[in-house]
């Protein structure tokens, strides 16, 4: 605390000349981001979709994910899909073929998507057939686990994923992902004989940074874990709607 | 490096502020970030040097980063501890579940400005 004016800089350096003033502003740097968030989320609302924000480093399956979710909840929930990727539109063309509404965002070397990409995304989307009339949105983020995790988007439902050949130590070490997310899902249980995957030890790790985290672990290729997964999603769009 | 888009957004406001109150030149930015901000302050720091050297108005200011603790709640018996990081568990009743709140604000406290 500066003796001179009270201020609580630390420092003394700062001289009390006329001229130099302290302002106190007391606003966070993320102020511009998460007004734009609150009025995502608004749309949203508005339009009955719910919104899920997916969390992962690259190569964790969120796009086989999405793409057998899609299969398996056709003619049940319509979906939109949001794709974040520093560059490329290969995960929209995934998804494209699997005949639902998607577009890209490339952020063009950016780690993450913010909420003004997602307000840009979501107008994209309505003039995409079918784009108008969405029950859930999917965002696949960026694939990184530390960036996207700071940036709220709107979502309803953030989802953090990890996959068994990255080990059990990612709650531990990206503990801001884990913290911020309602569910934490446990991709590619197939490979658990052959990866050193102690399901137990992460589940572990997570719930000490987030007692309320629900997680789950599933498998897009032997379909293991799936039906808890569509619960999920069933229960979330029918508490948004109901 | 997420820390260089708050560095922007950071670098707006005293933009804005300088405009504002019709200053030329920031002496000082109080910023506080908060333990479970998922910020690396080096990077912060590293990001701030970079663009206060970029402009007039910002060529001499200083960065101080202050790091305000966030509160553990204990899940068990409600125990809170104020702490800087995660507690491994609660001090009254040694659960380890404890809920973490605050503490993940990124914040311009104030600015010295002239
Ligand atoms: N064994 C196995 N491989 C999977 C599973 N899900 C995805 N993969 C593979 O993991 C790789 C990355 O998947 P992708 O969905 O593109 O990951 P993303 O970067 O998170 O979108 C691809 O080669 C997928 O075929 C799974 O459940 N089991
Ligand atoms: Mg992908
Ligand atoms: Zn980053
Ligand atoms: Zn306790």
């Amino acid at each position: 605390m500066c003796d001179s004016c009270g201020c609580d800089l630390t420092t003394n350096h700062h001289s009390h000349k006329t001229t130099a003033q302290v302002i106190d502003v007391h606003q966070s740097l993320l102020a511009a981001n998460d007004a734009i968030a609150a009025g995502n989320k608004a749309h949203f609302e508005a339009l009955g979709i719910v919104a899920i924000n997916m969390i992962s480093s690259p190569g964790s399956g969120k796009t086989t994910l999405l793409e057998k979710t899609i299969e398996r909840l056709q003619g049940q929930i319509k979906i939109g899909v949001i794709e974040g990727d520093i560059e490329t539109d290969r995960d929209a063309q995934r998804i494209r073929a699997k005949g639902v509404p998607v577009v890209q965002m490339t952020t063009g070397g950016a780690c993450h998507l913010d909420a003004a990409q997602i307000h840009k995304g979501l107008h994209l989307l309505e003039q995409e057939p079918g784009g108008d009339q969405l029950d859930l949105l999917f965002i696949e983020n960026v694939g990184n686990l530390v960036c996207p995790a700071t940036f709220d988007l709107g979502e309803h439902q953030r989802v953090v994923l990890v996959s068994v050949p990255e080990g059990p130590d990612k709650p531990a070490k990206y503990p801001k992902a884990f913290i911020s997310s309602q569910l934490f899902v446990i991709t590619k249980t197939d490979l658990l004989p052959y990866f050193d995957f102690p399901v137990a030890e992460a589940t572990a790790d997570a719930l000490h940074l987030n007692p309320r985290l629900q997680i789950m672990a599933l498998s897009a290729v032997s379909g293991e874990g799936f039906e808890a997964w569509l619960d999920y999603l069933r229960d979330i769009t029918k508490n948004q709607q109901g | 490096m997420h820390e260089m888009s708050l560095v922007q957004a950071l670098f707006t406001q005293l933009a804005s502020l300088a405009a504002d109150h019709d200053k030329h030149r920031v002496l000082t930015v109080t910023v506080a970030i908060g333990p479970l901000s998922g910020v690396v302050v080096d990077s912060f720091q590293f990001g701030f040097d970079i663009l206060a050297a970029e402009h007039s108005l910002t060529k001499e200011a200083k960065l101080i980063i202050i790091n305000p603790p966030a509160t553990f709640q204990c899940l068990q018996c409600g125990h809170n501890q104020i702490a800087a990081v995660r507690p491994d568990s609660c001090p009254q009743c040694h659960e380890t579940l404890l809920i973490a709140e605050g503490g993940d604000a990124i914040i311009l406290n104030q600015v010295e400005m002239e």
